[in-house]
Formats: C-alpha cells, sequence, structure tokens
C-alpha cells in the first residue's frame, strides 16, 4: 500500500476519471467516476440502467470508453481486452455469466491462463491441487472432476468466485455475487471477503441489496443514467438518502395510483406441477396487477412460462374466466384463450432486433392482418400505427429495425405486440429490466392503465420495490412453492425478501 | 478435508458416492455405443462366415482408415463450437495439388509436404473468416469449399490424374503385418488428436472455447486464436486424409471424397452422444466411425442395394441422436 500523504489520501488501487460510453449514440456512460482503494470493499450502487454494467466493463478491458482515463495505482493505463486487464491484477466475476458447462470444474476454476502445463501438456496433478486450493479458500467441498454444467447454481457461483480468487486478483468486482446465496451461504462469502480485504485486495461490489451494502462495504458510490451522483463513507451514510440518489426521485412519482379491483375472477391456477414449480394454486382478478416475486430459480419465470404454454406441466389446471385449458396447451392454444407472456430475455425472445417494428407487431399478429393466407398491408399499418400512438413508442416509422430503439421502447414493442391481441391475462417477465427510470414510470403507467382496462395483469419481478410500487397483491415463490401471499400496501420489503428465503413458512424442504 | 459449516452445499452427488466410471463403463452406458454392439451382432447374426472374418474386418478398417482422419479434423473444429463444410473440399485439394507435382517430377516427399501447406493455408483462411471477421462457421466454410473445389478442377484440369511413383501409392496401398498403412496412420492421428484435446492446455481451451465462448473470453482465454488454430489444425488434418486417399486410390480428382463432408459431420454427432458433456471427442466420433462403417460394410455383404444403404445411414444417424437428446432432456 503506497501511502502519499499522512492523512487518508490513498492511492487508489482502480480509478476511472470521466469515463464517457456511448452505444448508438445513446450515453451509456456519462463521465463516470470512480475510485476503490486497496484494503476496501466498495459498493457501486445504481438502479438498473445506471450504468453499472457499462462501467465494469470498460474497467476490465471489456469495453473501450469513448473518452475518460483508467488509472492503476496511480499510473494511468489503458484494456484493449480482457487478458491485458486480468494481468494487470483486475477480476470480474459475472452474475450470470460464470462457468462453461462442459469442462470440469478444476478447469473451470483455472480457466484462462493459468493452466499448469508442462511444454504445452496440461499438469493435471497441479491443476487439481491449485483448483482445490482455492476451493478451500472459500471452504467449498466440490468434486474437481464433476462437469460444472451439472453443479447447482450455488455451486456453479462458487466456482465462478473460486476462479476469480486463483486469478491473485487485486481489483476484484463482484456483480451481484449473492444473487442466488442463501443467508448462510453469503454470511460465509463476506467472510472471504473480508479477509481478502484485510489482504489488501480492492473489491467492487455491485449489489442491489443495500443491507449487504452497509453490513458488508467501507464505502459506496451511487450512480444514475450513466453518472456519478455521490462516492463517500458507508459509516458517514444513511439508507434512506442512499434510496432517492439512486433513484434520483421518490418511489411516489413512479408508480401511479392503483386502481379498482374488481371480485371476477380472471386467472384461475390450481395445483400446478412442472420443472421447478410445485403444487401452485392462486387466483387473478379482472382489473388487477399482480405481482410475483422470489429469488432467482424460485421458479418464477418458469410459473409463467407455465401459464404462457411455452413450458410444459405435469399436473394442475389453468382456468381463464370459465374455460379451464387443455393440458400443457402449447403458446398458440394459451394466446387463442387470453394469455399472453412478455418475456424475460427482451432481444432473443421479445422481439426480432433485425426486423423492423412494424414486421415485429404483424408476426405476432398474423390471423388478425390477412384474409384466407393473404396478408393484408393496410391492416397491418393500422394496426401498428394505433400501437405505436398508444404506447407512445418513439420512432422515426414503422420500418425502423427494433434494434436501433432504446431499450424502452423495444419493450414496447414487445407490448404492442401482444396487446394486438387484446388479451385477458397479460403475463410479464421483468417488465422494466434494462429500461431507463423515466421509461420505467411509463411503463407502470401502461400496467396500471392496462388493469383499469379490465385486463389482468401478472408480473414478475426481481426487484422489491417495483413489486410493491406496481402491484395490487404480491405471491413470493420459494423452491417451486408459493411461500407468502400479501397485498401490496400492507408489504414491505424487508417481509417480502423473508418469504423470498421460505422463512415465513414451515422449514420443511422436500429433500 | 475441511469441515463444511453449511450443509446445504454438500454435495450428494461427490466423488466418494460416485466412484468414477471407467472409459468402458461410460462407454457401455451410452446408446451409441450400444448401436454399434447391435449392429455388430445383427450382421454376425446374418452372416457368420463372413462378417467376422479377418479379411472382412481389414476390409472395414481400410474402408474407414481416411473417414477417420477427415472426422478428427472435423471433430476439432466441432469442440470450439463451429464445423467445417470445407473439409473434403479441402483434402481433395491437398490430394490434387500433391499428385500434379508428382506428375510434374518433384519428389514425393516435397510434393506431399506442399499438399499439407495447402491444407493449412486453407484452414487458415477458414479460421480468420471464422475467429476474426466473424463471419458465420457456415457462409464461411461454405463459400471456402466452393473455391476449393474450383482450384481442385483447376489442378486437375477437370480431368482424373493418376500414374503416381510407386513409392507415393504404396502409402495408401501398402501393408504392414497384414495390415493396410492407412489403418496405421490413421490410428496414430487419432491417437495425436485425442491427446492433443485431452492433455495439452490448447486442447483445454479448445474445450472452454466450445462450452461456452464468452466466459472464457472474460476470463482470458484468447478465443480468437483458439477458434483459428482448431480450423487451421482441421485444415491439416484433412489435407492428410486428402492425400493418403490419393494414394490410396492411385488415383486424384477435383471431387473425390466429396462422402466424407457429410459422414464426418454424422460421426462426430454420434460421437458428442457418447459422453456426458455432450461435447465433441475423438473417441465418440471413432465410435462414429465405426458405425458409418460397419453398417456400409454389412449392407454391402447382404448385398443391398447402396441407395438403400444411404437411406439407412440417415436414418440410424437420425435414431442415435434422438435417443442421446431425450437422454438429457430427462436429466
Amino acid at each position: 500500500m503506497t501511502v502519499t500523504d499522512q492523512t487518508t489520501t490513498v492511492v487508489p488501487a482502480l480509478e476511472a476519471r470521466d469515463i464517457v460510453k456511448r452505444f448508438d449514440g445513446v450515453h451509456a456512460l456519462n463521465g463516470a467516476q470512480l475510485s476503490v482503494r486497496p484494503g476496501e470493499i466498495h459498493a457501486l450502487l445504481g438502479e438498473n440502467g445506471a450504468g453499472k454494467s457499462t462501467l465494469i466493463k470498460v474497467l476490465t478491458g471489456v469495453y473501450a470508453p469513448d473518452s475518460g482515463t483508467l488509472w492503476r495505482d496511480g499510473e494511468e493505463v489503458e484494456f484493449p481486452n480482457v487478458r491485458v486487464a486480468n494481468r494487470a491484477g483486475i477480476v470480474a466475476l459475472y452474475q450470470e455469466l460464470s462457468i462453461v458447462p462442459t469442462i470440469s470444474v478444476a478447469e473451470n476454476i483455472l480457466l484462462g491462463e493459468q493452466i499448469p502445463s508442462r511444454g504445452g501438456v496440461v499438469q493435471w496433478r497441479a491443476l487439481r491441487r491449485r483448483a482445490r486450493e482455492q476451493l478451500n479458500r472459500i471452504h467449498q467441498k466440490i468434486s474437481l472432476s464433476r462437469l460444472a454444467g451439472e453443479l447447482s447454481p450455488v455451486q456453479q457461483t462458487m466456482v465462478a468466485f473460486a476462479r476469480a480468487l486463483a486469478t491473485d486478483a487485486r481489483v476484484l468486482i463482484l456483480d451481484e455475487p449473492t444473487a442466488s446465496l442463501t443467508d448462510t451461504e453469503i454470511s460465509e462469502l463476506f467472510t472471504v471477503l473480508r479477509s481478502l480485504r484485510d489482504e489488501g485486495v480492492a473489491i467492487l461490489y455491485v449489489s442491489h441489496r443495500l443491507e449487504e451494502v452497509f453490513e458488508l462495504c467501507d464505502r459506496l458510490t451511487v450512480m444514475r443514467n450513466g453518472e456519478t451522483i455521490v462516492t463517500k463513507d458507508v459509516a458517514d451514510s444513511h439508507i434512506d438518502e442512499v434510496i432517492s440518489s439512486m433513484v434520483g426521485r421518490s418511489a411516489g412519482e413512479l408508480y401511479p395510483d392503483r386502481t379498482t379491483v374488481t371480485t371476477e375472477v380472471a386467472l384461475e391456477v390450481a395445483n400446478l406441477d412442472g420443472r421447478r414449480v410445485k403444487d401452485v394454486s392462486f387466483t387473478a382478478h379482472t382489473g388487477e396487477v399482480l405481482g410475483i416475486g422470489g429469488l432467482a430459480g424460485s421458479g418464477r419465470s418458469e410459473l409463467l412460462r407455465i401459464l404462457s404454454g411455452a413450458q410444459k406441466h405435469t399436473a394442475g389446471t389453468i382456468t381463464v374466466g370459465d374455460t379451464t385449458l387443455p393440458h400443457s396447451p402449447g403458446v398458440g392454444r394459451a394466446l387463442d384463450a387470453g394469455i399472453a407472456l412478455v418475456p424475460e430475455e427482451r432481444r432473443t425472445q421479445g422481439v426480432i432486433l433485425g426486423a423492423t417494428i412494424r414486421d415485429n407487431i404483424a408476426l405476432a399478429n398474423i390471423p388478425a392482418v390477412s384474409s384466407f393466407g393473404v396478408v393484408d398491408g393496410a391492416r397491418i399499418t393500422d394496426i401498428v400505427r394505433k400501437g405505436m400512438a398508444d404506447l407512445k413508442i418513439k420512432a422515426r416509422s414503422q420500418r425502423q429495425p427494433v434494434g436501433e430503439l432504446s431499450g424502452g421502447n423495444q419493450q414496447k414493442v414487445v407490448l404492442a405486440k401482444m396487446l394486438a391481441r387484446k388479451p385477458k391475462i397479460l403475463l410479464m417477465d421483468e417488465p422494466t429490466r434494462g429500461i431507463d427510470v423515466g421509461t420505467k414510470a411509463e411503463i407502470y403507467r401502461l400496467i396500471r392503465e392496462l388493469a383499469a382496462g379490465g385486463t389482468t395483469v401478472v408480473a414478475v419481478s426481481s426487484e422489491l420495490p417495483e413489486l410493491i410500487g406496481m402491484s395490487d397483491r404480491v405471491l413470493i415463490m420459494h423452491e417451486g412453492r408459493i411461500s407468502g401471499e400479501v397485498r401490496a400496501d400492507e408489504a414491505d420489503e424487508e417481509m417480502l425478501l423473508a418469504y423470498c428465503y421460505g422463512k415465513a413458512e414451515t422449514d420443511d424442504h422436500d429433500a | 478435508m475441511t469441515t463444511t459449516r453449511n450443509p446445504g452445499l454438500e454435495d450428494p452427488t461427490d466423488v466418494r458416492a460416485i466412484p468414477r466410471r471407467s472409459v468402458g463403463q461410460t462407454l457401455l452406458a451410452s446408446g451409441t455405443v450400444l448401436a454399434l454392439i447391435a449392429l455388430i451382432v445383427f450382421f454376425f447374426a446374418m452372416r457368420p462366415d463372413v462378417f467376422l472374418g479377418f479379411t472382412n474386418v481389414r476390409n472395414i478398417l481400410y474402408q474407414v482408415a481416411i473417414l477417420a482422419i477427415i472426422s478428427g479434423a472435423q471433430t476439432i473444429v466441432m469442440v470450439v463450437g463451429d464445423f467445417d463444410l470445407s473439409v473434403a473440399a479441402t483434402s481433395a485439394l491437398a490430394g490434387a495439388v500433391a499428385s500434379s507435382m508428382m506428375l510434374g517430377g518433384t519428389p514425393v516427399p516435397a510434393a506431399i509436404l506442399v499438399g499439407l501447406a495447402v491444407g493449412v493455408l486453407v484452414g487458415l483462411v477458414n479460421g480468420v473468416l471464422v475467429a476474426y471477421l466473424n463471419l458465420s462457421a457456415f457462409v464461411a466454410t461454405l463459400a471456402t469449399l466452393t473455391s476449393v473445389t474450383g482450384l481442385a478442377f483447376l489442378v486437375t484440369e477437370g480431368t482424373t490424374l493418376f500414374k503416381m511413383p510407386e513409392e507415393f501409392n504404396n502409402l495408401g496401398q501398402g501393408r504392414f503385418l497384414q495390415i493396410p498403412l492407412p489403418v496405421f496412420i490413421a490410428t496414430g492421428i487419432s491417437l495425436i488428436l485425442w491427446a492433443l484435446l485431452k492433455y495439452t492446455t490448447l486442447g483445454r481451451r479448445w474445450y472452454a472455447t466450445g462450452g461456452n465462448a464468452e466466459v472464457s473470453r472474460l476470463s482470458g482465454v484468447n478465443v480468437r486464436l483458439a477458434r483459428l488454430l482448431a480450423f487451421t489444425v482441421a485444415g491439416l488434418v484433412a489435407a492428410i486424409g486428402g492425400i493418403l486417399l490419393a494414394a490410396r486410390l492411385g488415383s486424384a480428382s477435383a471431387v473425390q471424397g466429396e462422402d466424407n463432408l457429410l459422414f464426418s459431420v454424422a460421426a462426430v454427432f454420434l460421437g458428442m452422444t457418447v459422453v456426458r458433456s455432450g461435447a465433441a471427442n475423438i473417441i465418440g466420433t471413432l465410435v462414429g466411425v465405426a458405425i458409418i462403417g460397419v453398417m456400409s460394410n454389412g449392407l454391402n455383404i447382404l448385398g443391398v442395394n447402396s441407395y438403400v444403404q444411404q437411406v439407412v445411414t440417415g436414418l440410424i444417424i437420425i435414431a442415435a441422436v434422438t435417443l442421446s437428446s431425450l437422454k438429457t432432456r430427462e436429466r
């Protein structure tokens, strides 16, 4: 550690100054600042779309910044690619991209440039020994010879973490490392992180969970809309003030007022069983926004997929109005019955990026725009014009490729194509993922307008404030079952989080 | 062993619970290997006098030796998650170039080296197109397939080259200990590729790249270089196969060995069903090559029309791959 001053001026292990990064003319980062000191755990906070992920990718050489500089131990550096950043001791652990499924755990841990070898031949013993050392550092007993793809999600996270440790990182960047971990696992992870910090490693910790940040971190930086809003000591911070600097406005302005929910049952699900879904029963009413929460892997997305007909179920019934759907109806018949899904992965499941707005909307509505198998261009124009006007889609014309639009406008195209079918039940998986705050508010308003118009909206979200703000009622799933149900106006995040961990229910986990 | 403080993480299927399976056990667990055994039993039952006789087994090995080499090339490319439609065309071009140089008076070893260099060059071009210019493997190798075949026609002037030196033809037609030389060469190359994939850092990087290119890239694996090298090695191996084919036939034409393209892809696909990871691998590929070879030979012995053979080969591939995808879906 180099101290240049008797006071607290420490040379940062990694510093980013005035980073600007644009994609297709849109600012993802607009003068972002970050400074991580050796021997500290530094939280990077901000809403989805605030620019955290882009900043991390600039720090690790994935993206080159349009302007701005990076400094490593006080010297200006450039990271043209990931390997150069790795060699400089900077390692990122990404939440979703964690392992190579088809190779062994040992190789996953030493993936990259550290495979021990002699004359190009892998030294398996050394490889296994070094992999084992890394697993021991985080107290994991995972068989080294198993294929990483056969591990549970938690174990996969641990393997990815062991890999980050194996590179002898001096700056460790962790993106939502606790997303799929239990409380015990989290506290164990924190123990490891603290001991690494005490060894002088700089840790940049990205999390949505503020309680964790206040428990673990030394300093925090808040980002919003691609800019750094504030950097300060955690000890001098208050949770409310951090939230308001993240959101830039109070929660009340983000979410519209709730509307009246009828008592008419629009959707009835009884004893639904399927992959990751166990004995789920619930009803949703006409005009209701029903939020579904739960940790990653809790079965919340699978439940929506089953309801939309995209995934088979093994038992149980789905009833829309007074029509019970046939067993595992398939997407076509679910749509005919009035159930439409706005999927989680917008860019791969929701829209065809290379196709125009017009074609994307027309594709989902071919029966409505054709007669006797012939497509009627005028009817497409009408439907698309209406959809674009209703949802205020910002585009040059109907014929602009969807890939050129912002995330929020892409999501509106997905909505438009589904709404053109006039669904009774609209399923939405992560309705505002990757959308900026302004458009988020618009999406919430749209959801509320749909509900007021008599549509039933069932929306899955991993963000608890969103669940509470947009819904009338919230169901929480844990290990495939519904572990809690609560009226949104009576819910708070702590309560929902407890349900997420299955705590409020009895602890009878099935073996 | 350290004690684990969180029971939730204990892995019930850890090493101690599952004894490590030997290669033999792994192979037997796969439906594809059972299919091969069933085929052998079936043909043996139909023609016990002929099918497993020394001469016929030698025939089968001789017939599949070159396919095994070309399939080895295809395996490498499929390990990194791509595929190469130009392997058979590259092999024909390499054979044609070497043959034409020999006919022009170039010494045999030099002509072979030039043929191999042609293969490396085509592989390099494929690799640059796919890994560095980001063309899809389908488009890039389809394009090189077309151009390379054209080049082979230019080299052979549209004819079939023959009357190559005796010492060259001996490489493909000679025997050692009653076994044809191509069988030894194919075995040697398979061993080398197997070791390359299993024991070298390059091979492990290939597997990492094919398993998840993005994770590998973010972990610091040079994914582009890995893919470039895979195509290059495949080009070299394909050239070996093509030169050997010319020696075996004693002739070289622009289109010889065309079948090897589809059969090599089929063999690798069949082989991917043999291992748990579902990744391309040499042992599995050899099982696939054996299925194709045994079937073609057995149907020949039974006097089945060769067009019918082609239909049956396709059906067997569909059956094997379907069975294995059912197996993975259950997991």
